[in-house]
């Protein structure tokens, strides 16, 4: 890039800023006043389950949907009613939507055959995608006779090829089989990194979201419950929506009450008192504990603990998923594989939870509790 | 299947039994040859009848016993199609190798007497070869204007737009109507004493207006009528091609700056191209065969002639059947040279790309 952008020297700018950004289907909400704004460079994650609005948001950005309301920047320019093309974005379909008649080179070289490139410079920027993405003894082939990996390479090569200022990739790994994800997005986090174009990913899985996301929205009925890293998403989750959506196994939830002392917490498992006491709870209050699998441990010889029964054992290889039923509550805990390997079924067991980790949400809105 | 029909033992030769089919073409073919050589031929035309009869029944009773459900089921559209199909097919060829006319008893073997009338005799010749370059002129005009039409049509309707259902049904209307009935329309419309078209251009210029008065008028109108009632056909081919081109690939050209044209050769009309080929096929072999309209509008005047209705006249009016064998071999002929020209260049150009 010779030109420079006036916010170079600002350093890091915005990529894109959504502001209000609604659009319906008949009476559908697809995508309900949709605000959020990605950093230039960054690896944003629309993550949530099928037909949350994720496509449409994309679609929106991409210019393919004209939102009702509500308006688009990009790269600080309002974009909102910008013809498809001139919106600097490139788009990767979960159909990969190869161009089936030409072949691999002809599917890499058309989009800049359209900006009247010369020869010699669309050849040699084909044969330098195609050795990127492992491509080069496949530029003959038709998009039929591909792998299922291979299209998807084609499709990101069409996408990169015109190096695009963001890149939106919708459900990409999808229609591939699980060893192939597992690279994929290994292959996706280097491009990346060596492209340095902001990526808006959307992705109904976890893992996908957790391993990739630099930045994850977490979408729910077209709108977002939260944005946050991947950490910040794990360990302060604002609702209850995002807690049993991130993490496996899912977040326990049980219902509990708060105490007179707005402190502490009536639950089937006994009182809870969390470390760090939620500050706008009221006496008697109906809450829900979130409790992770992971911060549930077996009781000391001799610490206090919580009685409860073993329901069900899954050994995971190094960890094992202990379901046991305490108070009446199912709960689910991961424990070492060494530890585990002495329960049974129908065991006793004295389990502990880490105070410092219980998180509070109020029963009635699915809001966190603070 | 096989064990069920294994039960019924194959028959010895000389037993009689119903589903001994290899004895019953035996007796037929002698009864036949006996028949044939002794009896008169009003007589021996029914004896051979009744002994195809006969071995019909033997395969019919062989396939019942031995549960060749599956055949029996195919042997009447069988049997319909060698009768109506084959059986005329091969014995229309061997009367064009006669001098044989439908109104007289006499048949004489001529060999390729016929062709070589048709093709170089002073006479005839001239007819076949003026309505052969009129038809050809015919296909030329008839399908271009249908494949333009149709093809436009087709992208018309592959759209949206409110009543589309409904002037769809309109406009594949012409289609379904019998020849005779619009040709009935047209001869109204071009009437030039109370027709429409005479009538808009006389209340414009005043002067008296008759389409069908000279050959380019006539031809327009034939050409206009045809076209008219057989676009719709090839938008409809062309359509069920346009519909099967996935939306996501316009949209993923839109995103990659293709422009509109672009992504007509790029995307859609490698969709269509069969499609074409196909309507392109169809129209060409029917307009070759074009009749109806041209009696129905110009009874052949003006030097409209085509090759079937010459056919026709030959054939049925002047009863000269085994000439009119030949030039329907002759028909036959070029329409299959040509399709298998279309095939060739189609399959070429689907290797090619």
């Amino acid at each position: 890039m010779t030109q420079t952008s006036p916010r170079a020297s600002a350093g890091k700018g915005i990529a894109l800023r959504l502001d209000g950004l609604s659009k319906a289907y008949g009476s559908v909400r697809a995508i309900n006043d949709l605000s959020f704004a990605v950093d230039e460079g960054r690896f944003f994650v629309l993550f949530g389950p099928s037909s949350v609005g994720k496509t449409t948001t994309l679609r929106t950005i991409a210019g393919l949907v004209r939102a009702d309301s509500g308006t688009l920047e990009i790269g600080g320019r309002d974009m909102t009613h910008a013809p498809i093309g001139g919106r600097g974005i490139s788009m990767v379909f979960q159909s990969f939507a190869l161009y089936p008649h030409l072949t691999v080179y002809d599917n890499l070289a058309y989009p800049l055959r359209e900006e009247k490139a010369a020869h010699a410079e669309i050849d040699k920027r084909v044969k330098e995608t195609a050795e990127i993405l492992k491509l080069t003894h496949r530029l003959k082939a038709k998009p039929a006779t591909l792998s299922g990996g291979e299209q998807q390479r084609v499709a990101l090569g069409r996408s990169l090829i015109r190096r695009p200022k963001i890149l939106l990739l919708d459900e990409p790994l999808t229609n591939l089989d699980a060893k192939l994800r597992h690279e994929t997005r290994a292959e996706l986090k280097r491009l990346h990194r060596q492209f340095g174009m902001t990526v808006i990913y959307a992705t109904p899985d976890e893992l996908e979201a957790l391993s990739m996301g630099e930045v994850i929205a977490v979408m729910r009925d077209g709108g977002i419950v939260q944005i946050g890293t991947p950490d910040e998403l794990y360990e302060q989750p604002i609702h209850t929506y995002v807690a049993s959506k991130i993490g496996s196994p899912h977040m326990n939830l049980f219902t509990a009450s708060v105490r007179a002392d707005t402190r502490s917490f009536d639950t089937p498992l006994g009182t809870l008192v969390p470390a760090a006491a939620p500050k706008t709870a009221d006496a008697g209050e109906a809450a829900l504990i979130g409790i992770r699998p992971s911060d549930i441990r077996l009781a000391a010889k001799g610490e206090a603990g919580v009685a409860s029964k073993v329901h069900l054992v899954e050994p995971l290889g190094d960890i094992t998923i202990v379901s046991v039923v305490a108070g009446g509550e199912m709960l689910r805990m991961v424990l070492p594989e060494a530890i585990a390997a002495s329960i049974r079924t129908g065991d006793s067991a004295s389990i502990a939870i880490d105070n410092r980790k219980i998180h509070v949400f109020r029963a009635a809105s699915g809001q966190a509790m603070t | 299947m096989t064990a069920v029909s294994s039960t019924l033992p194959t028959p010895r030769f000389t037993t009689v039994v119903a589903h001994n089919w290899k004895l019953a073409i035996a007796v037929a073919v002698v009864v036949s040859a006996v028949s044939m050589a002794g009896l008169p031929a009003a007589v021996s035309f029914w004896v051979v009848g009744a002994t195809a009869a006969l071995v019909a029944a033997a395969f019919t009773v062989n396939a019942y016993r031995r549960h060749y459900f599956g055949a029996l089921l195919v042997a009447p559209a069988i049997a319909v199609l060698f009768v109506m199909n084959i059986f005329p097919l091969l014995w229309s060829l061997g009367l064009s190798f006669f001098a044989y006319q439908a109104n007289q008893q006499t048949i004489r073997f001529v060999g390729l007497g016929n062709y070589v009338r048709i093709l170089t005799n002073d006479l005839a010749a001239h007819a076949t070869w003026g309505a052969l370059i009129n038809t050809a002129m015919f296909v030329v005009f008839t399908v271009s204007a249908q494949m333009i039409v149709g093809f436009l049509l087709a992208i018309l309707f592959a759209k949206q737009f409110p009543l589309r259902k409904y002037l769809l049904i309109l406009v594949l209307t012409p289609m379904m109507l019998s020849v005779v009935a619009s040709g009935v329309f047209f001869t109204y419309y071009y009437d030039p004493t109370f027709g429409i078209l005479s009538y808009v251009i006389n209340s414009i210029s005043g002067n008296q207006f008759i389409l069908m008065s000279n050959k380019v008028g006539a031809v327009a109108g034939i050409v206009f009528a045809d076209a008219w009632m057989w676009s719709p056909f090839v938008m409809l081919l062309v359509l069920a091609g346009l519909v099967s081109v996935p939306k996501y690939l316009y949209e993923a050209a839109a995103i990659d700056r293709i422009s509109s044209w672009r992504q007509f050769w790029m995307i859609t009309f490698p969709y269509i191209r069969g499609l074409l080929m196909l309507a392109l096929l169809f129209r060409t072999i029917e307009a070759f065969k074009l009749a109806d309209l041209v009696i129905l509008l110009t009874k052949g005047g003006n030097d409209t002639l085509t090759i079937s209705y010459h056919l026709i006249r030959i054939a049925n009016e002047q009863n000269k059947t085994s000439e009119g064998a030949a030039i329907s071999y002759l028909m036959l002929f070029m329409v299959i040279v040509l399709t298998n020209l279309y095939l060739y260049l189609a399959n070429r150009r689907t290797q090619g790309a």
